[in-house]
């Protein structure tokens, strides 16, 4: 009898484990992704919840351009004069992290340029053409804002140059990844896969396979590649076909050259995959962007500056350069014109 | 039947095109009925699954999103964004949407299309 | 209107062979009708048994004389059915052309290796191609069909063989060439 109960009781407990939840949102200004394997449905949807409404209230925090988040009231400090303002420990951790990002990556990734990205016209909603003022561009590549700049004492913020305006919009996905993950497995969560806005991070598996995940074509509706994303690995991507404008024959997108205050040209898109660690998610958003502005020569070479050992560039041409361990994991599903190893 | 069988006895060249019949109609169903056809489009408003449609009639379903009316177009077995009202039109310009696990979305309508059909390459996408 | 100074009535001279074809496309008609009240297995799969009298037609006479048995099979059906000018009758006229195309090729095959098994599979093949060729251009443009076309081949093939092994038959226990005007 206690055999058969015990058959019994195994028996539910299979059938109320879900095989695979998946729930998309719009939330950060973009759609979230998150599949929970292996769980209760009850307790899929409830940490899901709970991961959209943390992923909420970074966007209203962080926010660039609303002007009652805590961001943009810093961004008004920094602008007002070099009184220190009193910042959240998590702004300040994401400042501080940001800050070795920035001179890692000598000035290539910089979120201080706010007042170029908003120039471009991408501090909105939507994107539509602007009008080009060369002169106001001048002028803030000019004022140099840096992360360096800003001064960080505990949670006391300044900024030496009233010119640095706080844009994380290509830290911010990454960043709650890595809160994501962390999330789950206080939870107890195994095997899930968070997708927000492209930039994925995954734990565990799929079932009995590793996370499959489709890497975009640049050009087309279809992915061009797919790779197994094991446990705690992470990728990114920064394309110009995601937010960018037409104008003149030129295509303009939102990732801008802090040097010459122009948004990058001749690249379509790089790819980076990072291996587990506690800023996975925050590489893989980050360290795509300053491989997108190096010249090809130089590509390589920033990759390594930033520790980036699997990146994939497609250039303007649809022509793809890759490093060999990235050649390694790519699975093509629509094999490029071109294809070199590095 | 029997009796026609005896005396309509297949001839070589008879056995020899039954055959070849044989081979062109196992090739027929291996690239015809291969599954990388889809077979169903999903449309999402917002968060919530709005509708699914199989791919063989052909049809316009126009949505109501947060910033107006989207349509969509389903012809000779593919579909795509026909118009919406965002200012970019991203999602028109992706096209037409025909085989399994393609995707286009209208953030600012925050309407998406799946197709699906069969088993997908792919858990998620990196964009 | 006939203008004769020699006779007030026409005479039209028929012979034992014009008899026996009429009534061999009268035979094709009523096949051709019986089917079409039968239900089939799937919409569009038919064992296109009428088709037998044309290959028959075809050993028996001439290519010329199976043509016209088969197109005339084809229009009179349709008007008895009142599917004239109908998707219907274009499906039927498309078919029996382009399996009259193929026959007419066909019957040069040497009949030493094959029989009307040969000739009917090919046939049957055409004529599908014939219909789908109609669907696809007229009909309905679109790929749904695609899924349907592997059953569809399977059924002309499987039909094929049935209808050529029947026409052998009737070949074989029907006289070979007509003398006397027999039923």
């Amino acid at each position: 009898m206690r055999f058969l109960v015990l058959i019994f009781a195994l028996f539910l407990s299979a059938c109320g484990k879900a095989p695979l939840v998946q729930t998309k949102s719009y939330v950060f200004g973009t759609l979230v992704d998150i599949s929970i394997d292996g769980e209760t449905e009850e307790k899929a949807h409830e940490v899901t919840s709970q991961i959209l409404q943390d992923f909420q209230r970074l966007h209203h925090q962080y926010h660039a351009w609303q002007s009652d988040s805590e961001l943009s009231k810093l961004n008004q400090s920094f602008g007002a004069g070099k009184t220190p303002m009193e910042i959240s420990p998590e702004l300040s951790q994401m400042l501080t992290q940001a800050q070795t990002l920035s001179k890692q990556s000598q000035g290539l990734f910089n979120p201080s340029i706010g007042g170029l990205i908003s120039t471009w016209g991408f501090q909105r909603d939507e994107f539509t053409p602007v009008e080009i003022n060369d002169a106001a561009i001048q002028k803030l590549v000019l004022a140099n804002p840096q992360m360096s700049d800003i001064v960080i004492k505990g949670n006391a913020v300044f900024s030496t140059n009233p010119a640095v305006k706080l844009d994380l919009g290509g830290y911010a996905k990454g960043y709650a990844l890595d809160l994501a993950l962390t999330q789950l497995q206080k939870q107890g969560v195994k095997n899930a896969l968070i997708n927000i806005g492209g930039n994925i991070i995954a734990l565990g598996q799929h079932g009995d396979k590793p996370w499959r995940v489709g890497i975009q074509h640049p050009r087309q509706p279809k992915p061009m590649a797919t790779i197994d994303l094991l446990s705690g690995w992470a990728i990114g991507t920064s394309g110009d076909y995601q937010r960018y404008f037409e104008q003149g024959g030129n295509r303009y997108c939102h990732i801008i050259d802090p040097r010459n205050g122009y948004p990058a040209q001749g690249t379509q898109a790089v790819t980076v995959l990072l291996p587990p660690s506690p800023q996975a998610g925050v590489l893989s958003d980050v360290t795509s962007k300053p491989i997108f502005l190096s010249v090809p020569d130089h590509r390589a070479n920033t990759a390594k500056t930033m520790g980036v050992e699997h990146y994939l560039v497609i250039d303007g041409n649809g022509y793809v350069t890759l490093s060999a361990s990235m050649n390694q994991r790519v699975r093509w599903l629509a094999k490029p014109a071109k294809i070199t190893v590095q | 039947m029997k009796g026609a069988l005896r005396c309509g006895k297949p001839l070589l060249g008879d056995v020899l095109v039954i055959v070849v019949g044989l081979i062109f109609v196992a090739f027929l169903f291996k690239t015809l009925w291969h599954n990388e056809q889809a077979a169903k489009l999903q449309i999402r408003l917002g968060d919530k699954i709005y509708a699914t449609y199989s791919l063989d009639q052909n049809r316009n379903i126009d949505i109501q999103g947060p910033i107006g009316i989207t349509r969509i177009v389903i012809a000779d077995g593919k579909a795509r964004f026909e118009s919406s009202p965002c200012p970019n039109q991203y999602c028109v310009h992706q096209g037409w949407l025909s085989h399994k696990g393609q995707a286009a979305i209208c953030l600012p309508n925050q309407v998406s299309l799946e197709l699906l059909g069969g088993e997908k390459p792919f858990d998620s996408l990196n964009y | 209107m006939p203008n004769s100074t020699k006779n007030s009535r026409i005479e039209i001279h028929t012979s034992p062979d014009d008899h026996r074809i009429a009534k061999l496309a009268a035979l094709a008609i009523g096949l051709h009708l019986i089917e079409a009240v039968l239900p089939s297995p799937m919409p569009g799969v038919k064992p296109g048994i009428a088709n037998i009298i044309t290959l028959f037609v075809l050993y028996r006479f001439d290519f010329a004389t199976a043509a016209w048995v088969s197109l005339l099979r084809v229009f009179a059906s349709s008007l008895l059915l009142a599917n004239f000018l109908s998707p219907t009758f274009a499906l039927s006229l498309a078919g029996a052309l382009l399996s009259l195309a193929t026959l007419f090729f066909a019957q040069y095959l040497p009949r030493r290796y094959f029989s009307a098994i040969t000739l009917s599979v090919l046939a049957a093949f055409a004529h599908l191609v014939g219909q789908l060729l109609v669907v696809r251009f007229w009909l309905i443009p679109h790929a749904g069909i695609a899924y349907l076309i592997p059953v569809f081949m399977t059924a002309a093939l499987v039909f094929g063989v049935v209808n050529g092994l029947l026409t052998n038959y009737l070949l074989r226990i029907s006289p070979a060439k007509f003398d006397e005007d027999k039923g």
